[in-house]
């Protein structure tokens, strides 16, 4: 069964001297002890699959954008033959990273060091004063992860060529999400073209999987938010009591949990903002594509709001990376959830919208920030144990064998960590 | 003539600014920031066809195709407004208490005759800034921020001077922020 949770029968150890998971409960310490970060490094960003990019941010032949896999940088290129690389960003002489730039393109790259230049595709093209070369050209290209793989444009990648197939990381339930996502585009593809922002928060990396998770707060930390713009399709989802509201929590198993939103809108299309009218095009494009059931059934749900274990969170119209740079310390990266096939004006709304609710100055994410920046400060040396068992005599198991529950439970905080848990136990 | 201000709309030579009259308003523009004065501070804007505008780098590039930090129009800047008024925006809850130093002031254009693609009297005025945040809603950092805005000023029919655009550019607008829940 993919139940993952957290009622686990032993305590969580990992690094051998602390509890930091126990039946429903987590220990800051988790969250703050550096060794639990070091080994996260390890078994999360090295051995496992981690998400690195969308292939549309680089359509043309040696359009590149720079990643990070754990603390590895790398490069994400479009090579020659139009296939997606990812290469290590260090030069194979002496180590120095390659590009800087976010993003670019660029013919080969060249190390400012001494000068050894290397093809797209990650091979020692030349070196200066080749007569004291001792190793052959062959040997030195470009160090790559594992192991790459790509599903429906989304680019993963394994450092140490140890974690399995993809198809085994993201299992059904994962590819699901990234499925359902293509669907909306008329033509299957998306256009992730509008570049990533960062934000920069003092928390745990794991504070942002649980927070963009965390049905349970809308209503309250958000509420600075709903109390001017009331009219939302949260407000029927999420925010009109405990009792009426349809959203719910869904565990899909290996760490890729959900926030299914779309349960308890009112109205078609309230995940866009607009009436069918406005966007007839797309429906009906939508429609020529999936035919009509599936494809009225998409415009009622629009986009998932789910997280892939461990990097990737899929926020409704925006991607988002989360990007682990110390046990206190995260960049957030989002992008907003640009559709191919469509008008521009649409795309247009979904940029403004992203504008709007993520990012630095964005009218959600801020105020996740500083929760999660308060988690941080609050577990201080000793972490002390933080509750997650809401919702835990409600939740039930599916016909398809995940644990769904009310939208404000801690379905998928229980989800990620019981995941967690196993990549992690000694 | 407006006795009030001195102003005569009629006379187009009146429309002009001095560097002196548009220093004095981006000081007082910073002082209201610095205080977190929000509905003093939004009163500076004009009613209409406004854009506060934070580029994600420099502000060379289409805002419809490429994200940015911030890309107000009124109704926006009206909503960042009110929510920072409901006392529940914690990112910005108690709000910092910041200074900035704005230098380097310069007139681009004094409203004199037609900025190129705008209203023939519209004042266009660059300055640098220093900014000194103290981030007290959590870990307790003094942050620096620093960066150029270009503010597209106009005149209300009373003479006062009011803002149609400002655009900001911060120096590290192609990395990552951290919260930036106050007003720039
Ligand atoms: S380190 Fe790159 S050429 Fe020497
Ligand atoms: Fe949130």
């Amino acid at each position: 069964m993919s139940g993952i949770d957290v009622t686990a029968e032993q305590p969580v150890t990992v690094t051998g001297r602390h509890r930091y998971t126990d039946a429903d409960r987590v220990n800051g310490l988790a969250y703050s002890d550096p060794d639990v970060f070091e080994l996260e490094l390890h078994r999360i960003f090295t051995d496992g699959w981690v998400f690195v990019g969308h292939d549309s941010e680089i359509p043309d032949v040696g359009d590149f954008v720079t990643r990070r896999l754990g603390h590895d940088p790398v490069i994400m290129l479009r090579d020659r033959d139009r296939s997606v690389l990812v290469l290590a960003n260090r030069c194979s002489h002496r180590g120095v990273t390659l590009t800087q730039a976010p993003n670019g393109n660029a013919r080969s790259f060249q190390c400012i060091f001494h000068g050894w230049t290397y093809g797209l595709d990650g091979s020692l093209k030349g070196v200066p004063q080749p007569g004291g070369m001792e190793m052959s050209k062959s040997d030195c290209s470009l160090d790559r992860p594992g192991q790459v793989t790509s599903y429906r444009g989304f680019v993963f990648a394994n450092q140490s060529g140890t974690a399995g197939t993809l198809d085994d990381h993201l299992g059904t339930g994962g590819r699901e999400l990234l499925d359902w996502v293509c669907d909306l585009s008329p033509i299957g593809e998306l256009d992730i073209s509008a570049g990533w922002l960062g934000q920069d928060v003092a928390s745990n990396w794991k504070m942002w999987a649980e927070s963009d998770l965390d049905g349970y707060h809308l209503g309250t930390l958000h509420n600075s938010l709903w109390s001017v713009v009331p009219d939302t399709q949260y407000g029927p989802a999420v925010l009109a009591g405990e009792s009426i509201v349809k959203a719910t929590t869904r565990n899909r198993g290996g760490g890729h949990v959900e926030l299914e939103f779309w349960r308890g809108y009112d109205r078609q299309l309230a995940w866009l903002g607009v009436p069918r009218e406005r966007v007839a095009d797309y429906c009906e494009a939508l429609t020529e594509r999936h035919g009509r059931e599936r494809a009225e059934e998409l415009l009622w749900m629009g986009p998932p709001h789910a997280l892939i274990f461990p990097n990737l969170f899929l926020g409704e119209m925006n991607l988002a990376i989360i990007d682990p740079i110390a046990p206190d310390r995260t960049v957030h990266h989002h992008t907003p959830l640009l559709l191919a096939g469509v008008d521009p004006s649409f795309n247009l709304r979904v940029l403004r919208q992203s504008e709007a609710a993520m990012g630095p100055a964005g009218f959600l994410l801020p105020d996740d920030a500083a929760a999660a920046e308060r988690m941080q400060v609050a577990f201080g040396q000793s972490g002390g144990w933080m509750d997650m068992s809401r919702g835990r005599s409600r939740e039930r198991i599916d016909e398809r064998g995940h644990v769904v529950s009310h939208v404000s439970d801690e379905v998928p905080g229980r989800g990620f960590w019981g995941h967690w848990a196993q990549v992690m136990a000694p | 003539m407006n006795t009030a201000t001195g102003f005569d709309a009629g006379r187009s030579d009146l429309h002009t600014a001095t560097l002196e009259e548009v220093s004095q308003f981006l000081y007082r523009e910073a002082r209201y920031a610095d205080d977190s004065a929000y509905q003093e501070w939004l009163a500076l804007w004009d009613d209409t066809d406004i854009v506060y505008w934070v580029p994600s780098g420099k502000a060379d590039y289409d805002p419809d195709t490429r994200i940015s930090y911030i890309n107000d129009n009124r109704n926006r800047l009206q909503t960042r407004i009110r929510q920072l008024q409901t006392g529940q925006r914690y990112a910005q809850t108690p709000a910092s208490p910041m200074r900035r130093v704005i230098s380097n002031i310069e007139l681009l254009h004094d409203g004199g005759g037609g900025a190129e693609g705008h209203g023939a009297h519209e004042i266009v005025t660059a300055s640098n800034f220093v900014l000194y945040e103290h981030s007290i809603q959590a870990s307790d950092q003094l942050r620096l921020w620093v960066g150029r805005s270009t503010h597209r000023l106009r005149r209300r029919p009373n003479g006062e001077l009011c803002i149609g655009a400002k655009t900001v550019e911060l120096v590290n607008a192609t990395r990552a922020l951290p919260t930036l829940a106050f007003l720039l």
